[in-house]
């Protein structure tokens, strides 16, 4: 048991990891990675969300009819979002204003809803939170590494700490949208002729 | 069929009261601490453009709010209020604070903004924000190089719009205060 455990917290890391192989949830990953500190606190929420959310859903799982399961769900999602937004707002409102619009957005962010109804709908809860804990982990890896290509070569930093001197001149467009395309499409790059290797 | 119609209400029923009881001490728990950073930043922000002043008082004047500001012997010694207007990609909120009796500004802080990072952020800069230190009231220019008289402003280089979009915010809130303190009185 334990096993299979382990199992459905590795899938998110690697196998399934939902940026780089399953590609769900772009909305935030492209938006919010021009910063290590925007992307990891992103990261962080929503894979508290999508921890809670799981919890309950496969809770509950039985009591909520088939008919009405996606809006029983997005009810669910949207009190923990609702949550974390007056959380960050309250005790972290620096982060709270980088970030702005997109913590509500997480509502709508495919991954959570998207596990809802793969996994926590259909699983037990120990198994609900194997999943979670690895997906979350998973996404919030992706864009720490993401936002740390953005912010170095976008403005010679990591994590607001400047690593290249003043001869270096940013790469502006890593910070700007097309930076999040161009970064995202090298990384998914990087992991197929990586996974190609290991087959 | 009926039976099951009033399961599917009596479900997401069950489930918005249960969300929203709960959401609601979750905001009882932290409004307090909300208010109290939107206050702190508030106060941050009018004390930098009014310098010189030591307390604040909030008035309301044909429809806008002031902050007025008074020196230790109690006199007005300026007079902010928050103004915004469309930037490059949304709403830049704005304070500033002005010596209406020398008709000039103090100077500018962005409260916030959604500019491009990088270009049109650095209306938030310092450079970008002297050009609004010490300012005689009036029409502004914005000029692409070195200023030359007092009623101009210089760009930022490749951020026009969101140096123009400043300028015009400016440019309106010293009306809007001119309008409520009556020109120089």
């Amino acid at each position: 048991m334990l096993t299979r455990l382990f199992k459905d917290f590795k899938n998110g890391l690697w196998r399934e990891n939902p940026i780089i192989v399953l590609v769900i949830g772009m909305c935030p990953t492209l938006a919010v990675t021009n910063t290590v500190e925007n992307g990891l606190a992103m990261g962080i929420a929503t894979s508290f969300v999508l921890l809670s959310s799981e919890i309950v859903i496969s809770l509950f799982k039985n009591y909520i009819p088939n008919n009405v399961r996606i809006p029983s769900f997005i009810l669910i999602i949207a009190t923990f979002v609702t949550f974390t937004d007056y959380f960050l707002k309250a005790f972290f409102p620096d982060i709270a204003a980088s970030l702005s619009l997109f913590i509500p957005l997480i509502v709508v962010n495919c991954l959570i809803l998207g596990r809802q109804e793969a996994f926590a709908s259909k699983n037990p809860t120990h198994r609900a939170i194997a999943d979670a804990l690895g997906m979350g982990i998973g996404f919030t890896w992706v864009l720490v590494v993401l936002s740390a290509m953005r912010e170095f070569f976008g403005m010679g930093s990591i994590f607001g700490i400047e690593i290249l001197g003043s001869w270096y001149q940013p790469m502006v467009i890593m910070i700007l949208p097309a930076g999040a395309f161009i970064s995202l499409g090298i990384l998914v790059g990087i992991m197929n002729a990586i996974k190609r290797r290991g087959n | 069929m009926d039976t099951k119609i009033s399961k599917l209400v009596l479900t997401l029923t069950v489930i918005g009261i249960i969300s929203a009881v709960a959401l609601s001490f979750v905001y009882q728990w932290t409004n307090p601490h909300i208010q109290q950073h939107q206050a702190e930043a508030r106060q941050r922000a009018i004390r930098a453009v009014i310098p010189e002043a030591e307390e604040f008082e909030e008035v309301e004047k044909k429809g806008n709010t002031f902050y007025e500001g008074f020196d230790s012997g109690g006199n007005r010694v300026g007079v902010a209020m928050i103004a915004s207007g469309p930037g490059y990609q949304n709403v830049i909120e704005i304070m500033i604070g002005v010596n209406i009796n020398e008709e000039k500004i103090y100077g500018i802080k962005i409260l916030s903004h959604e500019e491009t990072p990088g270009l049109g952020a650095r209306i938030t800069g310092e450079e970008y924000k002297s050009n609004f230190v010490d300012k005689p009231f009036g029409d502004y220019t914005v000029v692409k190089r070195d200023t030359q008289t007092d009623l101009e402003v210089e760009a930022i280089a490749g951020a026009t719009i969101s140096s123009r979009s400043v300028t015009k915010i400016v440019e309106n809130a010293v009306k809007q205060i001119q309008d409520a303190y009556g020109g120089g009185a």
